[in-house]
């Protein structure tokens, strides 16, 4: 069978040998490959695209081997992969109207609130985990859009490192 | 054997170690590095003692320690400043272990430039002057030809400056994020142990004495925003300045943000961050049992580096005669390079 990714590499010397090098051992085919230097998406990566033919389980060892060598892969046969990001927000969430801060996340593009758990202290302030299913390389984007929403609210704002 | 004379200015917790250290190890210097080190001078706010043919280690500590000054150190005790102490006495290396003044860096600044403009080496573990004028201290130690060092200064004796600029020298470091502040670690480990406030687990710490009466440059980000500045100059090369550091600290810190965290299987930390892109100090959430997940007072730093991958350093932030362990190879450094 044959599937197609779609990956994003660091633009520097031998990172493309290092994808494709543990491509063959797997007991998979490179069909074709496009990997285009000039286009650079904000991050400074480039995406690449691959075909690949082999049987199912080979297939499926070459996207282990890519999750271990820490490479993104952006898409799987067309489609989106994603990751689960988290944030903690504390403040005053319930007064600053919680239902328009999930729906300004869920606005932002790739992300959607997967998961919300909120706990009050005391009388006013409250702490909130925020849970997104984040598009794959989305992940700063997102951050940088709630942090604009904490700002206009007043919330602190807590996120991975 | 050469002789070194050494000056220390400020003699607390720090200075004090200092002169402890060299006591237990001056043998150790004589014999591998061929060298005498000998403490001519020391001063603190309002008294100094000073001889040059060298002062006993033991009796300035004993003599602070009982008598709360240095102008009772038998026979050479005195009550000189830091800067007439600098220019009475001959000396060879400045040690500056004055208080952290983030406003004006002073007094440790004009001690200092003093100091390379009679051209002598320095050694400091204080971040004032370093987080507000990196630049013009480093440019006058090299106009004037002398050695400039301040190990100390970030993470106490956790190794980090040294160890990117000497052992990590094939490599090019991208970025370094750690824990760059003890008390806030200890005051936010205690709060995911215990599950206590804020508020309740500062007092702790001050009862303890791992925070200050005055927590605020801790608590507030502020030590930890003068490190960031002084690895960022040291290197990652970036001219940045205090001012440069985006800064949250730690008090708007809820048990309920830990707790919720926590069930998710990360923890809170103040975290500093240092790269072309971002510097900043604030709280994040970093996974559990991950090189972060890290309890207690201890620091810890990761540098991402293009060749070695990431390099994860752990240590001790603080301490009187930890820091001036780092002073000590410090100067053990200048004395090799001699
Ligand atoms: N403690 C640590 O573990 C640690 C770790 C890393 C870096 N540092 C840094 O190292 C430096 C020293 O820390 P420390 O803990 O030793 O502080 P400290 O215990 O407060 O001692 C400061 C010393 O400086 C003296 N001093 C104050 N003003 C002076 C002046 N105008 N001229 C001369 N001496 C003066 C004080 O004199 P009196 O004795 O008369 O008050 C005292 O002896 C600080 O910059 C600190 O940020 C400390």
């Amino acid at each position: 069978m044959r599937m197609d990714l779609v990956l994003e590499l660091l633009d520097v010397p031998g990172q493309l040998v290092s994808v494709i090098d543990p491509i063959g051992g797997l007991g998979a085919n490179l069909v074709t490959i496009i990997h285009q230097r000039d286009i650079k998406n904000q991050k400074g990566l480039i995406p690449v695209q691959l075909t690949l033919e082999g049987e199912r389980e080979n297939l499926k060892k070459v996207i282990e081997k890519f999750k271990e060598l820490n490479i993104s892969i952006l898409k799987i046969d067309g489609k989106v992969q994603k990751e689960k990001i988290s944030t903690i927000l504390i403040g005053h969430i319930v007064d600053n109207d919680i239902r328009d801060s999930m729906d300004k996340i869920n606005e932002i593009d790739g992300a959607y609130v997967s998961g919300f758990n909120i706990k009050l202290d005391g009388e006013d302030k409250s702490s909130a985990l925020i849970n997104i299913e984040a598009d794959f390389g989305k992940k700063n984007l997102i951050f940088k859009r709630i942090k604009e929403i904490a700002l206009q609210k007043d919330l602190l704002m807590i996120n991975e490192v | 054997m050469k002789n070194y004379k050494i000056c220390i200015i400020g003699f607390g917790a720090v200075g004090k170690g200092v002169v402890e250290s060299i006591f237990l190890k001056k043998e150790m210097i004589k014999q591998e590095y061929d060298a005498e080190l000998k403490i001519v001078a020391v001063g603190d706010s309002s008294s100094s003692a000073i001889s040059d043919d060298g002062l006993d280690e033991r009796l300035l500590i004993e003599t602070k320690e009982t008598k709360g000054n240095l102008s009772d150190y038998p026979e050479f005790g005195g009550n000189l400043d830091g800067k007439d102490i600098l220019d009475k006495i001959d000396y060879d290396i400045l040690i500056e272990v004055t208080p952290t003044n983030i406003e004006t860096g002073e007094p440790g600044k004009s001690l200092i430039l003093k100091a390379f403009e009679d051209g002598k080496d320095v050694v400091t573990s204080n971040k004032g002057h370093l987080a507000i004028n990196y630049k013009e201290l480093v440019v006058s130690a090299q106009k004037n030809n002398v050695q400039f060092k301040f190990e100390a200064t970030v993470a106490g004796a956790m190794p980090i400056i040294n160890f990117a600029q000497e052992t990590l020298n094939s490599c090019n470091i991208e970025s370094i994020i750690g824990i760059l502040n003890g008390t806030t670690n200890y005051i936010l480990s205690r709060m995911t142990s215990e599950g206590s406030s804020y508020i309740n687990t500062l007092n702790e710490s001050q009862e303890l004495g791992i925070a200050e009466t005055d927590p605020t440059q801790d608590v507030e980000g502020i030590d930890a925003a003068c490190k960031t500045v002084i690895l960022a100059n040291s290197i990652l090369n970036i001219d940045a300045t205090y001012s440069d550091v985006d800064v949250t600290g730690i008090s708007d810190i809820t048990s309920e943000a830990i707790d919720l965290a926590k069930k998710d299987g990360y923890l809170i930390k103040l975290i500093g961050e240092v790269s072309k892109k971002s510097l900043k100090v604030s709280p994040r959430l970093v996974k559990q049992g991950s090189a972060y997940d890290l309890n207690g007072t201890l620091n810890m730093a990761t540098l991402k580096t293009d060749l070695a991958g990431d390099v994860t350093v752990v240590g001790k932030g603080a301490g009187s005669l930890e820091t001036a362990s780092s002073i000590l190879t410090d100067l053990i450094n200048i004395i090799r390079l001699k």
